[in-house]
């Protein structure tokens, strides 16, 4: 089995990652449950975001982490939730079920028409050609005035009474990408994924359809961004293609992913956990020049961990193993 | 008509500087397979040691292009030793997220030392140009054109004939066979991401005079390296002088276009990145890598 052997190789554990790592991240997410019953809007707001790019890192993580297509560009499928949210608001339609699922539906079916051109590409080539497909969106969206341009669209609140329902969908939809991709890991689809990561042509003349997994992968990935985007908006009330197209919504979930643990389920929710909250501390306490402590710490972790922080739960040996380990990629 | 050839003068000026940014992204990622998400913060650096030598010795921008470049080239040359060095063998995602740490330390360092105010480069012919028949040239942006190629063929010079440049084509092409002829591959490494930093300055020098300085002036140039270097082909210098030109004409081109769908009126202005980007699509389906299409120098 190349898949779990290279897994084992890596020091992961298996496809699914270390189940420790697992257990202690469903832990985690019961937890979060509590947040809204503590009464504060501060706090509430933090944690949803942090579960909001949970979201997207587990949607990059499937593309980028188990078929091994780095995607430069998931931002357009949160990007187009968010829109269709807002479409949907401005025509009077208030249910966060409806926003979700024409989200998923529309960012899935657009990956799908994209991805049969682009998906064609390999390594940096496909990581362009996403960060373009990107951008181009986001260009549009901001010169097309049925969508408010640059100014942007303010969106209607659709539960008045309750600002906490957004918070229980953000988790609803975190908890369900990282269930789906722990379901997906475990199945036929996900050993097909990281077969095509392994050796793409191996796998092809195995008779797996590389074209049709890609695709399945890319969609799923954009339905989890898509649904990510489709809660932001509203629950942000205001969105304009700065907000929903932004760097950081690229960068993060891929930074997350890689510092959490790449191709494993629980290393995307620990990386979003860590950095969405160390910005947001680093934010509060360092009005200015937080960004250079944001920077100093990814350049620490990435020096000290370089596998991501999943595999400390897998550390055998203690200091001399993660000290080996420091300087296997050294040249 | 003459707007045609004004769009194809000023895409190819344009085209210059951008095949000077894209050099240095290009060489880095197609010989040590890093994504140099620090370059843009490398251009800066170099556009604000311009501004620096300009206004505290009155000197011509023209002339700080070897200080930019070798301040650049060693401050790159220490990062590769001391820290990208560390994991220099481990996928390609690592040094991607260590590169763009080291972009956010950087471009807040600069906002601490350069607040983040706009400033400018302003030589004393920076307004004067000349015309062509009917194509107007700023003569800023011919010097720096001409500045970009003799860099461009410098560089493809250099890598061809010296020791060193031979050495570095050699590591490109197969690392075990360089080690075993005497290549050390870590200095070599240094060498290269030194030298990338060090373009990166030349081409932040070069921008500083027709762009104003912010710390966060980088990062519209990173994007664009990256499209470029794709578009003429990983880590060759022809690839890279082939990608800017043709972004540059491009991108001239397409402020140009005025779409009336309906109601709604699109300005070509407004969608330039988006109408180079969908070029760049059109070329890697039709060439999936890059006009020059060979994946090492």
């Amino acid at each position: 089995m190349t898949a779990r052997a290279s897994a084992r190789r890596i020091g992961l554990g298996g496809i699914t990652g270390n189940p420790i790592a697992f257990a202690c991240v469903l832990g985690v997410m019961a937890l979060l449950l509590a947040v809204p019953s503590l009464h504060n809007d501060y706090l509430q707001v933090v944690f949803r975001n942090i579960l909001m790019y949970a979201a997207m890192a587990y949607g990059w993580n499937l593309i980028g982490g188990y078929t091994g297509y780095v995607s430069f560009g998931n931002v357009t499928f949160f990007g187009l939730g968010a829109y269709c949210a807002a479409v949907l608001s401005s025509h009077g339609v208030q249910n966060l079920f409806a926003y979700v699922l024409v989200a998923m539906a529309v960012a899935a079916l657009f990956a799908v028409v994209v991805g049969l051109p682009v998906l064609r590409l390999r390594g940096p080539y496909f990581g362009i050609a996403t960060l373009g497909i990107g951008l181009a969106v986001g260009d549009i969206v901001e010169n097309l005035d049925a969508l408010g341009g640059s100014s942007g669209i303010r969106l209607q609140q659709v539960d008045e009474a309750h600002f906490a329902v957004y918070y229980y969908a953000m988790w609803l939809v975190a908890l369900g990408a990282m269930l789906a991709t722990y379901a997906i890991a475990r199945s036929k689809l996900g050993y097909a994924f990281v077969a095509i990561r392994e050796n793409e042509d191996a796998a092809a003349v195995l008779g797996i359809s590389a074209t049709r997994y890609k695709i399945t992968a890319w969609a799923i990935s954009a339905m989890m961004a898509g649904a990510a985007g489709a809660i932001f908006a509203p629950a942000n009330g205001f969105i304009d293609p700065s907000i929903t197209f932004a760097t950081d919504s690229n960068v993060f979930p891929i930074a997350m992913t890689i510092l959490g643990g790449i191709g494993t389920v629980a290393g995307p929710f620990i990386g979003a956990l860590l950095l969405a909250g160390a910005n947001e501390l680093l934010q509060r306490y360092f009005v200015s020049g937080h960004t250079l402590f944001f920077g100093a710490m990814i350049v620490l972790i990435v020096l000290l961990l370089p596998r991501g922080l999943v595999w400390l739960f897998g550390l055998r040996g203690g200091a001399r193993a993660w000290l080996r380990s420091v300087q296997a990629y050294k040249a | 008509m003459h707007l045609v050839a004004q769009d194809l003068v000023n895409g190819i000026l344009a085209g210059g500087i951008f095949a000077v940014v894209a050099l240095g992204f290009s060489l880095v990622w197609g010989i040590m397979n890093i994504i140099n998400l620090a370059h843009g913060a490398f251009i800066m650096l170099g556009a604000y040691a311009t501004y620096q030598l300009t206004t505290s010795f009155g000197l011509d921008p023209f002339l700080t292009l070897p200080v930019s470049f070798v301040l650049l080239f060693a401050l790159g040359y220490l990062i590769q030793r001391f820290l990208i060095n560390w994991v220099a063998r481990a996928p390609i995602l690592v040094t991607f997220l260590l590169t763009f740490g080291l972009s956010l330390l950087i471009v807040n360092i600069a906002l601490i030392v350069w607040s983040p105010d706009t400033r400018g480069v302003h030589p004393p012919y920076a307004g004067t140009n000349f015309s062509l028949g009917d194509v107007t040239v700023p003569w800023v942006k011919l010097y720096t054109l001409v500045a970009a190629l003799l860099i461009t063929g410098l560089m493809q010079l250099w890598l061809t004939r010296s020791r060193t440049g031979r050495a570095i084509r050699a590591t490109s092409m197969d690392i075990g066979a360089a080690q075993l002829s005497g290549v050390r591959v870590s200095q070599i490494y240094a060498v290269v991401f030194g030298l990338g930093a060090g373009l990166a300055g030349v081409a932040g020098t070069l921008l500083s005079l027709s762009y104003s300085l912010t710390p966060n002036m980088g990062d519209p140039f990173l994007i664009k390296g990256f499209v470029v270097c794709v578009l003429g082909g990983l880590g060759s210098v022809q690839g890279a002088l082939i990608g800017g030109l043709t972004y540059g004409i491009v991108e001239a081109f397409a402020t140009q276009i005025d779409v009336t769908i309906g109601t709604q009126h699109i300005s070509g202005s407004g969608l330039q990145d988006a109408i180079a980007l969908v070029v760049l699509l059109i070329v890697l389906i039709v060439r999936p890598r890059g006009i020059m299409g060979r994946a090492v120098a």
